[in-house]
């Protein structure tokens, strides 16, 4: 069997599987643990696409996240418009913020620019507790519309979107854009010696891990039917990273794999309720020093190899 | 007007320990340790637990903590840090995962109230009709002392001449035959240690909770990138920049812009001048 | 004809006056050498020539339309493509992957990557390394690859950083027959950098002797050892070969 064919079943099955899962279990709460779970997806794996191809690691994911939630909730609430629009505005909102903070940090050496990123965040949390007047300060926004009025239907959908970001972007990694943002990786300036615009292809590249950003953020503030500033946490960037690395850096698809592996993690833990973002740290720290190339790419790597019939 | 000269100071003084620390560690070992703000945290927790709890006095309880924290910072450089010295990527993750895993055993073991850490001293004093807190002013003190001694360490010492030498160029020390890993550790010992220290003194009169790690390494990452990164001469002028731009902030427009003014400074400096005002090491 | 056309090229780093007043011509088809022990300046003016770095004053023209002020991947985009003096292939990319992306600018016409690239690689004697990855290749590989890549930009140009440093002789007469190859049958003008003379000598047409940033003697090769000049640079440097 072909390796792609194989990578097309285990993808078909992954989403069948998901998406039927609630339903074998009957569970109301197993679905919302779910669409959490895929919407951290698809925010790791746009963050992968830039951050995991170019390894130029964004410490600010956060930022798009919650200008694309923020987005959704105004746009929904203050002016009254339809919740799907709060789609494309998340994207748009999202891909102006990259385009204000990348343009200029992008040059940066890697610790630097992440630092950057989570400054922009950080500023970013700051102002709306400053303005509270315009933003609901720690409460931020409530009342805001579901999107779809089903859970099971708005799960489904949010699956589908996974499914898509994953797609594309998974797409745009295998084809001439991932070689060239792992040649980036590998050394900006012979790439720029090899004739590529190497700060358009890097600002391009943080634009659509926006873009996707914004609109998992907008999808996540139909969910929580409200935005707050812990939105812009630096612990939400963490999480992300941590999900990407459980999952396989520059894998794409793995992110998906970490994002929920890491979400059920922390529902079980939920018995244990404060202890789980001290679980989360520690883990990223036992990662980072056993798994450092992940867990999910690598085991479905070994997977896939077998069935095909290739010794690895 | 003397207000702002006064407070400023002290605030002033409170970034110069934070920042001198942070830089000394990246000039030596070129590590960017976000777990910085822990130390200082940990020393703010450490004089409330002793002093408390131990019913320590303080004036004990201060050099027991800050020790404490300083071979914390040892343990934590030579276990966590130097394993991924290889990636400055990995190293910024590992410590500020560390600096989570920190604030989160903080806040199972303290819960989120504010604590109340013990000031050395209870008095008020009049400075030219303004009123001050002894333990202001003695924080200024100490830190003057302390950055004071450092300095002198670095300068008049044989240590410290093998920490400038591994500073300026990490490979020809090495052929000097100066142990570059141990020396590591006793940087991070002095970094954690005068953040400590930081805390055991602004404790009293700044907010203690598990979160309060935050905002000192973000502003001390600010200090430091505009004072130029490795340079102590440089933080200190930065921290004096930053430490009135805040006050002059807080008392002309109000207390919740502080924090922006130094992560926009963050911002502005990495992007307009890299390599700060003093600094060798451009950010790109 | 003049393809390649340089005059006056001035840059200060500081203090340092690194390339002062440097004019010279590179006809097409010529195999031009740079010649100058180490400091001259012959980097600086690779990087002057490439858009990596801005000069001071001074003119480049390629076929008489002006580089100056162009970024790095335009210069690459009119067909001036150079190696670095440091290997430098992509970290974590396979070999073949390496010259895919170089065949990725825009003097390329839109076909299949891989079958180009193998064709490169089949031309510096790289195919059966194809699937390596960059980072673990010999030095003498890691040359080839780097000449690979720069072809994959089709360039009208091909500037050489001491592509024999760091080589066994073995290794050195192999790239230069490379290069010797390359030049006879695609007509490539190349502009070299190198130090071992006997090699350089062998293939350069021309040479441009620097030091101190500074021309200090032109001619054929055979004129060049004779210039006083030139042999007061190189005195006690003859022998020295440059050991990587």
């Amino acid at each position: 069997m072909q390796l792609k064919n194989i990578d097309r079943g285990g993808a078909i099955l992954a989403v069948a599987v998901m998406a039927v899962l609630p339903l074998v279990f009957d569970s109301r709460y197993l679905m919302g643990v779910l669409t959490v779970a895929a919407i951290y997806g698809i925010w790791s794996v746009s963050w992968d696409f830039m951050s995991g191809l170019t390894g130029r690691e964004n410490f600010g994911h956060s930022l798009f996240i919650g200008v694309g939630a923020y987005a959704a909730g105004f746009l929904n609430t203050l002016w009254g418009a339809n919740a799907w629009w709060s789609l494309p505005a998340g994207m748009a909102a999202a891909v102006v913020f990259a385009l204000i903070m990348g343009i200029p940090t992008l040059r940066l050496k890697g610790p630097y620019f992440a630092l950057a990123m989570l400054s922009g965040a950080v500023i970013m949390q700051r102002l709306m507790l400053i303005f509270w007047e315009y933003t609901g300060g720690e409460e931020g926004i409530n009342g805001i519309e579901p999107l779809i009025r089903s859970p099971l239907y708005f799960y489904w959908f949010v699956l589908g979107v996974l499914a898509f970001t994953v797609a594309l972007l998974g797409g745009l990694a295998r084809s001439r854009w991932g070689l060239i943002l792992k040649a980036i990786r590998g050394d900006e300036a012979t790439c720029q010696a090899a004739g590529l615009n190497v700060t358009y292809y890097k600002i391009a590249s943080l634009v659509i891990s926006a873009a996707f950003a914004g609109m998992g953020g907008a999808l996540y503030a139909h969910y929580q039917l409200q935005v707050s500033p812990q939105l812009f946490a630096v612990v939400t960037s963490i999480t992300i990273i941590t999900m990407v690395y459980v999952g396989g850096m520059g894998s794409i698809y793995g992110a998906v794999g970490g994002a929920l592996l890491l979400t059920l993690m922390t529902e079980m833990l939920r018995n244990f309720g404060e202890w789980r973002l001290m679980v989360y740290s520690v883990a990223l720290i036992l990662i980072l020093f056993f798994l450092p190339r992940g867990l999910v790419a690598p085991t479905w790597n070994k997977m896939r190899q077998r069935w095909a019939g290739v010794k690895s | 007007m003397l207000e702002i000269l006064i407070f400023g100071a002290v605030t002033s003084a409170i970034y110069a320990m934070l920042a001198v620390g942070f830089t000394l560690i990246f000039g030596v070992a070129r590590i960017l340790n976000l777990a910085h703000g822990s130390f200082y945290a940990l020393g703010a927790y450490g004089a409330y637990v002793l002093t408390t709890i131990f019913k320590v006095p303080l004036l004990v309880a201060a050099p027991l903590v800050v020790i404490g924290v300083a071979l914390f910072g040892m343990v934590v450089e030579r276990v966590l840090i130097r394993p991924m010295r290889t990636s400055q990527l990995a190293v910024l993750m590992i410590s500020l995962a560390v600096a989570l895993v920190v604030e989160q055993a903080l806040f199972l073991v303290f819960g989120s109230e504010y604590r109340n850490v013990p000031s050395f001293s209870d008095q008020k004093y009049v400075i030219g009709g303004v009123d001050v807190a002894g333990q202001r002013l003695l924080t200024l003190l100490v830190a003057v002392v302390s950055i004071g001694c450092l300095y002198l360490f670095i300068q008049k010492t044989r240590l410290g001449s093998a920490i400038l030498a591994i500073s300026q160029d990490p490979e020809a020390a090495q052929y000097m035959g100066i142990p570059s890993d141990r020396i590591f550790g006793v940087v991070m010992a002095l970094s954690a240690g005068l953040a400590a220290l930081a805390g055991i003194m602004a404790g009293p009169f700044l907010s203690v909770q598990p979160s309060m790690h935050l905002l000192p390494i973000v502003k001390a990452f600010a200090i430091v990138v505009v004072g130029g990164l490795g340079s102590i001469p440089g933080s200190i002028v930065a921290a004096l920049m930053l430490g009135y731009a805040e006050t002059l902030v807080a008392y002309g427009i109000s207390t919740s812009w502080t924090e922006i003014v130094s992560v926009a400074a963050t911002l502005l400096m990495l992007v307009l001048r890299p390599a700060g005002f003093f600094g060798k090491r451009a950010a790109f | 004809m003049s393809l390649l056309s340089v005059r006056n090229l001035n840059k200060r780093f500081g203090g340092l006056h690194a390339v002062k007043d440097v004019s010279l011509e590179l006809r097409q088809g010529d195999i031009l050498g740079i010649l100058g022990p180490n400091g001259a300046g012959k980097t600086t003016l690779y990087n002057l020539l490439t858009g990596f770095i801005e000069p001071d004053s001074g003119e480049v023209l390629l076929d008489g339309q002006s580089l100056l002020g162009l970024p790095a991947h335009k210069v690459v985009g009119l067909g001036v493509a150079r190696t670095f003096q440091l290997c430098r292939p992509f970290v974590g990319l396979t070999v073949l992957e390496n010259v895919m992306v170089g065949s990725l600018g825009p003097r390329v016409p839109a076909l299949d990557l891989e079958q180009r690239a193998y064709k490169l690689l089949d031309q510096v004697g790289l195919t059966g390394k194809a699937q390596s990855l960059s980072e673990l290749l010999s030095y003498g590989d890691q040359r080839r690859l780097e000449i690979a890549r720069a072809l994959a930009t089709e360039p009208r140009v091909l500037l050489l950083d001491e592509p024999f440093a760091g080589l066994g002789s073995g290794e050195i007469a192999a790239l230069s027959t490379l290069i010797r190859d390359l030049h006879r049958e695609q007509g490539l003008t190349i502009m070299l950098i190198e130090h071992k003379l006997r090699e350089f000598m062998q293939l350069v047409s021309h040479v441009v002797a620097i030091d101190f940033g500074q021309v200090i003697g032109t001619g054929a090769p055979q004129e060049i050892v004779k210039n006083p000049k030139v042999i007061e640079a190189y005195i006690g440097k003859q022998e020295v070969d440059h050991a990587a």
